[in-house]
Parts: C-alpha cells; sequence; structure tokens
C-alpha cells in the first residue's frame, strides 16, 4: 500500500471518527471551512513540498478536525475541507487555480504552494483578491520589493541567515579552530542572494575567504571544486546548497579525502534522509530552526503526531514552520473569525507562540526568529547557534567521516 | 599539474562511460529504427529504483542486481516493443516516425514516472556503495565512480564485440546501414528490432543501477540522461556504435576539463560547444555516414 | 462558407470572452491561446519541411526573458515585440548551424537549446550582473494580457494561412517534398528556411513575452525543454499538415489537462500519457483525422 493510500485512509478514517462527535452535538452538522491551496506533487518542486509542506497541511487537518473542526469565532467548530490540487510544478498551472479559488470556489481561506517561484506568482493574486497568506517557503530579499500587504513570510531570510554564520565562523576563528573560509553556492535565486549576503557579512567578521564557487543546480561532478578548495587550504566550507546537491558535495568531499575542521551544507542538511545517509552524519553544520528538543509548546507532541501519521520525520527547518503557520491561522480564526481583514489585522499586530518558537511579522516579515546554524550530533540536529537558542554545544572539529 | 592533468583524464573516462552505455541503448533504437525514445531516461530511472530496492530491501549487493535489472528490462522492452511500437514501425515514412514515436513515447514517460511516483512517492532517495577514496599516483578517485564507469564500459565494449561478431550482430548493423538490401537477404527486420528495442532499453536499465550507486534517486531524474544520449548519439554518427562509444567518452572528458578549467556552470555550455563544433564541420557527426 | 462563419464566430467569442467570463475561464482561455499560438508558429515551418524543430521551448524562454528584463522601462505592448525580436535573432543565429543539419541531427541540436541558453543566461548573470531572474513589479492586468496572447495568436495563425499562398510558402513546400531537387530548381533554400524558421521563433518568443508578466517572477528555469515537447505533440496530435490542426491539438490537449487535473490529482499524469498512448495507435493522422474518417 503505497504511503499516499495509507495517507488517505487515515485522513477518511480519521474523519469517520470524528462523526459521533457531531452527532451528538443538538445541531445540524456545520458547514466545512474551505481551506484551497496547490502544492506541486510532480515535477521538480515534488521533493521538497513532499518533505516540508504537503505532509503538514494533511496532519493539521486531521488533527483539527479531530477535535471536532477549525474554531471559528462566534460559530463554534467547523470541519476543514481541503479544495487541492497538483501544479505539476508549473507556475501557470498554479496561477491558474488560485485564481480559480478565489474567484470560481470562493474558497474562506488560502495556504501556501511549495518554494520561491511559486510563492513569487502566486503571493499577489492572493493579495488581489484580499486572502492572507503565510508562505513557510518562500525565501527572497524580493519579496520585501512586492510589497503585499497579505502575504507573509516565515523563515529567516538571507541576509540575517548569513550573518549568523559569519557570527559563529568569527567566533571559531577568535577561538583559533579555523582560519580559512571557502564557499560554494548553487547558482538559482536562493544560492546567489545567500551568496551576495555572504559577501559583506564576511567581510565584516574579519573572515578570509580563500575561494568562492558557484555551480549550476543539477551538477553531478563537485570533486573539481572541493580538490581546489582542499589544495587551497581551506578548513571551513560553507556550501550555500539545496537537495540533491548538499549530498552529492557532502559524499564528494568524503571521497576526494576532505575533511575541514567546519563543515556546512546550507539546506538539506536539516533533513532526516540526510543523517540516514551519511550514517549520522556527525559534526556536519547546516541551516537549522527546529528540532524536536526545542523547549516551544508542542514541540514534541507536533514530531510524534508527524511521525505516527506520515511514517517520517519533520525536516529540521521549514518543515515546523510550516506547521506554526498553520498554527498561526488556526489561532486567527479562533479569536477574530474568517473575516479577511481581521486576520490581517491579527497578524500584523500579533506575536504568535508556536511549535516553532515566537513568531512575530514586521511589514510581511517574521522577525522573531534569528538565523540559525545547526549541527549534526548523535543522530539529532542540535541547535548551535546563537546561543541563547541553543540545544547543544558546537563540535569543532568535525569528526572523521563515518 | 600532473594531478590535475589525471584527474582530468580519470573523471572525464568515469563521466564518460556512463553516457556511453546508456546512448548506445538510445543508438540501437534511434539509428536503427528511427525511433524516437524519449522515455529512455525513465527506464534508467526504473533501473536505479529496482537496484534500490534490491538494495536496501533485501541487502542485495548493488552490482549483482545488474543480473536482475538487465535481463527484466530486456523483457520489458521485448514487450512494448510489441505491443506499442512495432504498430508505428509497420506503416509509417521515416520522418512521420520519428513525430509519432516522439509523441507515443512522451506518453510513456509520463506513464512511468507517475507510476515511479506513485510508488516510491517523490522523497530523495539513495544508498552509500562504496564511496571510499582511492588513492593513486598521488590523487584521489571515487571508487565507486571508478567501478560505474568501468562496468558501464566493458559492458559497452562487450556489447560492441558482440555486434562485430555474432550472426545477430551481423544482421543489426546489415538492417542499420542498408535496411531494404538486409530484408533482400531474408533478414528478420520484425525480429532484429524487437531484439533491439529490448537491448536498447535493458542498457538504458543497467545504466541506472550503476548510477544508483553515485546520486540520489527521484522519479524526475531520467531526462536529463535522455538528453545527454541523444547528444552523444548525435555527436557520434547515428547508428555508430563505435562512435557512440567514442563520442561518450569525449564528451565526458570535455566537460571535466571544463569544470575543472572554468566552473561548473560551463559543463553544459561545454557539451554544447563540442557538439555545435563538431556539427559544422561534419553534419552526419563523429563517425557518420 | 460554414467553416469560416464558424472560424468567424469562434473569433468574435474570443475577443468578447474576457468581458463574460469568470477569471479562472479566462485564464485557461489566455494559456489555451498561448498554446495555440505556440503550435500553430511551429507547425507552419516545421509541418512543410518535416524539419522536427524542438527549439520551443527556447525561443518561448527567451521571449519571456527578455520581457521580464525591459519589461520596468518600456510601456506594453514593446516589451512583447522586444521579446519577438530577440528570439528571432537568436533563430537567424543557430538557424544557420542547426539548418544545415538534416532529420535526427537537427532535432537533438535544436532541443538542447534550451538548456544551452539556460545555462549560458545563468553564467552570463552571476559572472556579470550578479543578480539571476528578474522581478515584474507592475504587471499589466489580465484582461490586457488576454488580448495581447489573443493578437500574436491571431498573427500566428493568419501568418500560417498566408504562407502556402506566399512565395516563400511555397518554396518551403518544395523543400519538404525534396530539398536537393528545390535547390537545384533555384530556390535559395538555406534563406527560406531560415527566414520562415526566424519568423516561427518571432511568434514563440512573442507568446512567452506575453505570458511572462502572469507569474511575477521570471529566471533562468523558464527556459524549459518540456515545452518543446508539450508543442509538438499539440501539433502532432491534431495533424501537422492543417492550420486547424495545430488549434485542434492545442484546445484537446489543454482542456484534457485541465480536466483531468482536477479530476485525479494523482493520477492525472498517468491517464494523460495513457490518452497520447491512444492517440497514437488509433489515430495516424492526429485529431484532423478523425474528420476525415467521419466524413468518408
Amino acid at each position: 500500500m503505497t504511503m499516499r493510500r495509507r495517507a488517505f485512509l487515515k485522513t477518511a478514517a480519521a474523519g469517520a471518527a470524528t462523526v459521533p462527535l457531531w452527532r451528538g452535538k443538538a445541531r445540524a452538522q456545520a458547514k466545512p471551512v474551505r481551506i484551497g491551496y496547490a502544492i506541486s506533487a510532480t515535477g521538480p518542486y515534488a521533493v521538497g513540498a513532499s518533505i516540508t509542506q504537503a505532509p503538514n497541511y494533511t496532519l493539521w487537518q486531521e488533527q483539527v478536525n479531530a477535535r471536532g473542526g477549525l474554531a471559528v469565532k462566534g460559530e463554534g467548530r467547523r470541519p476543514i475541507e481541503f479544495v487541492s490540487t497538483d501544479d505539476r510544478s508549473e507556475i501557470e498551472t498554479a496561477v491558474r487555480f488560485y485564481e480559480k479559488l478565489a474567484t470560481d470556489d470562493k474558497v474562506d481561506l488560502m495556504l501556501p504552494p511549495w518554494g520561491s517561484a511559486m510563492n513569487f506568482a502566486i503571493a499577489p493574486v492572493a493579495t488581489k483578491y484580499g486572502y492572507p497568506m503565510i508562505g513557510p517557503t518562500a525565501i527572497s530579499g524580493k519579496f520585501k520589493e512586492l510589497a503585499l500587504p497579505y502575504f507573509y513570510t516565515m523563515l529567516v531570510q538571507p541576509e540575517p541567515q548569513m550573518q549568523a554564520v559569519a557570527a559563529k565562523l568569527r567566533d571559531l576563528r577568535e577561538q583559533g579552530k579555523i582560519k580559512k573560509v571557502a564557499v560554494a553556492y548553487v547558482n538559482d535565486l536562493f544560492g546567489i542572494e545567500l551568496n551576495a549576503a555572504t559577501g559583506p557579512a564576511f567581510k565584516a567578521a574579519g573572515l578570509e575567504v580563500v575561494d568562492t564557487k558557484s555551480y549550476p543546480l543539477a551538477a553531478k561532478d563537485l570533486s573539481p571544486m572541493l580538490r581546489g578548495f582542499k589544495a587551497a587550504g581551506a578548513d571551513a566550507f560553507v556550501g550555500l546548497t539545496y537537495p540533491p546537491d548538499n549530498i552529492l558535495v557532502t559524499g564528494q568531499a568524503k571521497e576526494v579525502d576532505w575533511n575541514p575542521a567546519v563543515f556546512f551544507t546550507g539546506v538539506g542538511t536539516a533533513f532526516p534522509f540526510y543523517r540516514d545517509r551519511f550514517k549520522g552524519a556527525e559534526g556536519v553544520m547546516g541551516i537549522a530552526g527546529w528540532n524536536p528538543k526545542v523547549k516551544f509548546a508542542g514541540a514534541k507532541e507536533y514530531f510524534d503526531a508527524h511521525v505516527k501519521k506520515h511514517q517520517k520525520e519533520p525536516d529540521r527547518w521549514a518543515s515546523a514552520f510550516a506547521y506554526a503557520s498553520l498554527q498561526i491561522l488556526e489561532r486567527c480564526v479562533g479569536e477574530v473569525g474568517l473575516d479577511h481583514a481581521r486576520i490581517k489585522g491579527m497578524l500584523d499586530a500579533t506575536e504568535f507562540q508556536t511549535v516553532a518558537g515566537p513568531i512575530k511579522f514586521v511589514k510581511g516579515e517574521n522577525v522573531a526568529t534569528p538565523g540559525m546554524i545547526g549541527q549534526w550530533q548523535k543522530n539529532e540536529f542540535e541547535l548551535v547557534w546563537p546561543k541563547t537558542w541553543a540545544t547543544g554545544t558546537p563540535v569543532v572539529p568535525k569528526p572523521a567521516w563515518a | 599539474m600532473k594531478t590535475l592533468l589525471l584527474d582530468v583524464v580519470v573523471g572525464g573516462l568515469t563521466t564518460g562511460g556512463i553516457y556511453a552505455l546508456v546512448a548506445l541503448g538510445l543508438n540501437l533504437q534511434y539509428g536503427l529504427m528511427r525511433v524516437l525514445n524519449v522515455a529512455h531516461g525513465e527506464f534508467l530511472m526504473l533501473g536505479a529504483y529496482l537496484t534500490y530496492a534490491l538494495h536496501t530491501g533485501w541487502g542485495v549487493n548493488p552490482l549483482l542486481t545488474l543480473l536482475i535489472t538487465g535481463p527484466t528490462a530486456f523483457a520489458v522492452g521485448l514487450a512494448l516493443h510489441r505491443v506499442l511500437y512495432a504498430r508505428l514501425l509497420e506503416g509509417d515514412a521515416p520522418e512521420s516516425l520519428e513525430s509519432r514515436s516522439l509523441l507515443l513515447s512522451f506518453g510513456v514517460m509520463f506513464v512511468l514516472q507517475n507510476a515511479a511516483l506513485l510508488v516510491w512517492s517523490a522523497d530523495l532517495r539513495g544508498y552509500s556503495y562504496l564511496a571510499v577514496p582511492l588513492r593513486w599516483l598521488g590523487t584521489v578517485f571515487p571508487a565507486n565512480r571508478v567501478l560505474a564507469a568501468g562496468v558501464a564500459l566493458a559492458l559497452g565494449l562487450a556489447f560492441y564485440a558482440y555486434l562485430r561478431t555474432s550472426l545477430t550482430g551481423k544482421a543489426v548493423r546489415a538492417l542499420m546501414q542498408e535496411p531494404d538490401g538486409a530484408r533482400l537477404v531474408g533478414i528478420q527486420t520484425a525480429r532484429i528490432h524487437a531484439l533491439c528495442f529490448g537491448a536498447g532499453i535493458a542498457m538504458s536499465a543497467v545504466t541506472g543501477s550503476l548510477v544508483s550507486m553515485l546520486f540520489e534517486l527521484t522519479p524526475f531524474m531520467g531526462l536529463p540522461y535522455t538528453v545527454t544520449a541523444l547528444v552523444v548519439v548525435i555527436l557520434g554518427g547515428l547508428g555508430n556504435m563505435l562512435g557512440c562509444l567514442a563520442a561518450g567518452l569525449l564528451l565526458g572528458l570535455v566537460e571535466t576539463a571544463g569544470v575543472y578549467l572554468a566552473s561548473s556552470d560551463i559543463r553544459l555550455i561545454s557539451s554544447y560547444a563540442v557538439l555545435s563544433l563538431i556539427l559544422i564541420l561534419k553534419p552526419s557527426g563523429l563517425f557518420g555516414r | 462558407m460554414a467553416a469560416r462563419l464558424a472560424w468567424a464566430a469562434l473569433g468574435a467569442a474570443l475577443v468578447v470572452a474576457p468581458q463574460v467570463l469568470a477569471p479562472y475561464y479566462r485564464s485557461l482561455a489566455l494559456a489555451i491561446l498561448a498554446d495555440v499560438g505556440l503550435a500553430v508558429a511551429w507547425a507552419f515551418f516545421s509541418g512543410p519541411t518535416r524539419y522536427l524543430s524542438l527549439a520551443t521551448g527556447a525561443f518561448f524562454g527567451a521571449g519571456a526573458y527578455t520581457t521580464a528584463v525591459v519589461m520596468a522601462r518600456l510601456p506594453w505592448p514593446l516589451p512583447v515585440l522586444a521579446a519577438a525580436g530577440v528570439a528571432a535573432a537568436m533563430a537567424l543565429l543557430v538557424g544557420t548551424l542547426a539548418l544545415r543539419l538534416r532529420g535526427p541531427y537537427f532535432a537533438v541540436f535544436t532541443f538542447g537549446l534550451a538548456e544551452l541558453a539556460k545555462h549560458t543566461l545563468i553564467w552570463f548573470e552571476t559572472s556579470i550582473t550578479g543578480t539571476v531572474g528578474r522581478l515584474l513589479l507592475s504587471p499589466p492586468g489580465p484582461v490586457t494580457l488576454y488580448y495581447t496572447v489573443l493578437a500574436v495568436a491571431g498573427l500566428a495563425v493568419a501568418t500560417a494561412m498566408a504562407l502556402p499562398r506566399a512565395r516563400w510558402g511555397v518554396a518551403l513546400i518544395g523543400i519538404g517534398a525534396d530539398e536537393e531537387r528545390a535547390e537545384t530548381l533555384g530556390i535559395d533554400t538555406t534563406r527560406v528556411k531560415i527566414g520562415v524558421f526566424a519568423l516561427s521563433a518571432a511568434f514563440m518568443g512573442a507568446v512567452g513575452g506575453a505570458m511572462a508578466p502572469r507569474w511575477t517572477y521570471i529566471d533562468p528555469q523558464v527556459f524549459n525543454p518540456l515545452v518543446s515537447f508539450q508543442t509538438v505533440i499539440m501539433a502532432l496530435l491534431g495533424g501537422p499538415a492543417t492550420v486547424a490542426g495545430p488549434i485542434l491539438g492545442a484546445v484537446f490537449l489543454g482542456l484534457l489537462s485541465e480536466i483531468l487535473l482536477v479530476k485525479f490529482r494523482y493520477l492525472y499524469m498517468l491517464s494523460l500519457g495513457l490518452v497520447l498512448i491512444g492517440v497514437v495507435l488509433l489515430l495516424p493522422a492526429g485529431l484532423s483525422g478523425l474528420r476525415r474518417i467521419r466524413r468518408a
């Protein structure tokens, strides 16, 4: 039985199990809250979407409906009904579907698609029709340029993220643990923006960057680049990478026999399959945001529920933020109802407590989450920077490859 | 400097060996039958997943899985030919055959990708096999890449030898060079077509098994390999097996050299530059007629 | 006569559509019109010459990226004209080499163009401009975009209808029938081929340029080889020999995809693939062959 069929049956079973709850109430069955979205189930975006976003949407729906439905101010609980489709990783398809959701299906709420490119296209559509939208997988400085009043980003944007990395590396350099840094970045918008932020941040931190190299998205061989870094004597590797390149670069570093004191691979490191692929990936660092040990309410419960429903762990970065965005939506609807302007008002004014910690939006950007670095230690992605959020202390130099 | 040359040569040959094998399979279909099978890479994907499943599920050594993926894919290829492509091959003129097989293969591509998606989901999958450094002549090479390329080249050369020496092989070459003449001397076209189609699919799947040792798997990994295979086939000269092997290795070398000397971004541009250059000088490919 | 009236009525309906249709259906019509533009432009070159061009994705992408770059500086619809111009220039450049190749060599060479353009652009952008992709901050409204795409598609259809009667169109058919013979008859086959190839590319670029504002952010991923396949499939499905064929193919595939997507979320690709296989095996001349079967 495929995972999707299992998931579907579980949802159906959960839905069926809640029926007696409704019948128990002494009034007619509540009208469902219709929430619309498109998510990439096929095509290149499907990989990321199926790890980070899609599982959280279905998990949340199941949990909320098990409680009797979404609490809507003044209306009691109403079950959540999704109106969704596969956007095939095609932007045009997604744009059309969201237009349909707004004008034809007239859904009550909308959830975002996966990835920056999709969010660029969909955010204006949502704003045009006045639907507040919180995007957990939209990362780019350019979203600010769009200045869309109804669109909110959750994750740390490139500048604060690289400033965090710079601060950590400076700390290590001052301890004498590293000297020379090498930077590699994937040449799509994400990598380029991170690299653009890295330049000034590293310079301000006084770090010596011996080499910076870019590579294409579907690269098959990064060993020339790694050999170059090794020959230049770099002892800190900062990879602004994406899956599957972060896996490739890690595997190849081992193959060319290079084990620098710091090995940082941006995105994808926080994913459980990365850990499993490299037998624990002990000591590898990456962009982090969360792990089940953080002291925020509901973190561990969320982790367990995700594993139970989907037979796989949430990733240690955007997954929790995707779930958090749903928690935020739930709270807003509970306190101000389904009116979009009121929801926006609450989003702009409130600091939310979620499984991913405090979230506060200023001009549509979450400013409460700092840039964070995680490191795989004994099979958990410990948060090692900033010190105020840390769940573990960094291990430098990185132990030998397993 | 000395190690740079060695790095480029070994790196180029390892990449090229894989290119050569997957292209050989396509050459059998495109060169012989003018069947433009854009789903070629999907069989590579399926071979990769099969090896992945056998290795992670039952602990079978990835190299041994070739004994399963190869014959299975061959059988699948024979069946596909019978059910789908044979009908096209009976009717059409070469140009419309090309277009219609494109259409048909596109449909097959969609079906296979979706099937893989349903079975394995879009999650990235992979395993680590022999990801150890081999130290040789002052530099380091990944054992798994060298092994994969070695097996690929060995299979490619073995197939080429088979084509040169066996009776079936001679029949295949006859059909490629002179389709009408070959039929006149009694070569059974339909049977040879079926065998070649099956062999082509098998080669693609086996390449996939080898590739699974090196890279992560997704249901959408096939298309780039189809593109590379097409480039190699054209570069070497459509229908020419030796040309195909040589072109695959050449392409691997050029790409690797480009990456070492400039940057990774250059990889595809250098392939194209080589292709353009060759086609300007010889519009029918390196060894084409 | 009845056919002409039917086409006229259809044309009128398309012009009125955005005033009447809900936004989703208008968008769907716009997307199908874009596909019609691509398929018809493809067919008026590749149909008669039998050169299977897989370069559509490259020209479409070039058009889209051009519009993204110049849109802030030029009033609409000039960016679309710029897009057409850039795509045509690209075709002229590439055509001189590509059109010396025959059959499979031509097909494969053009297929790689989309990828080549993408990687070259990325390399250029990362080395020189330091950024990649362009944000389209104030796009024209959806109704404007609809009429732009309608105009491009309409012009493409008009060109396709006029071409067989024009001197170059006749030469093109001659080239398709027997290229060497055409040359011995004194036709400058190179000039004719490259000229029409560039004209076809111009339309493809214009479609890309007209669609780009819908996506807000355009990055080099817009050079997509799958667009090349899809265009060919639409044209072949409908039957490339007629003008109506590619139109039928585009409409059929567009509507079918949308219906399948909405109905069968996880099996959409599977069902579309099976339909394609079925059509190829059962309808040798494509959808326009259906009409002929019924008449006979």
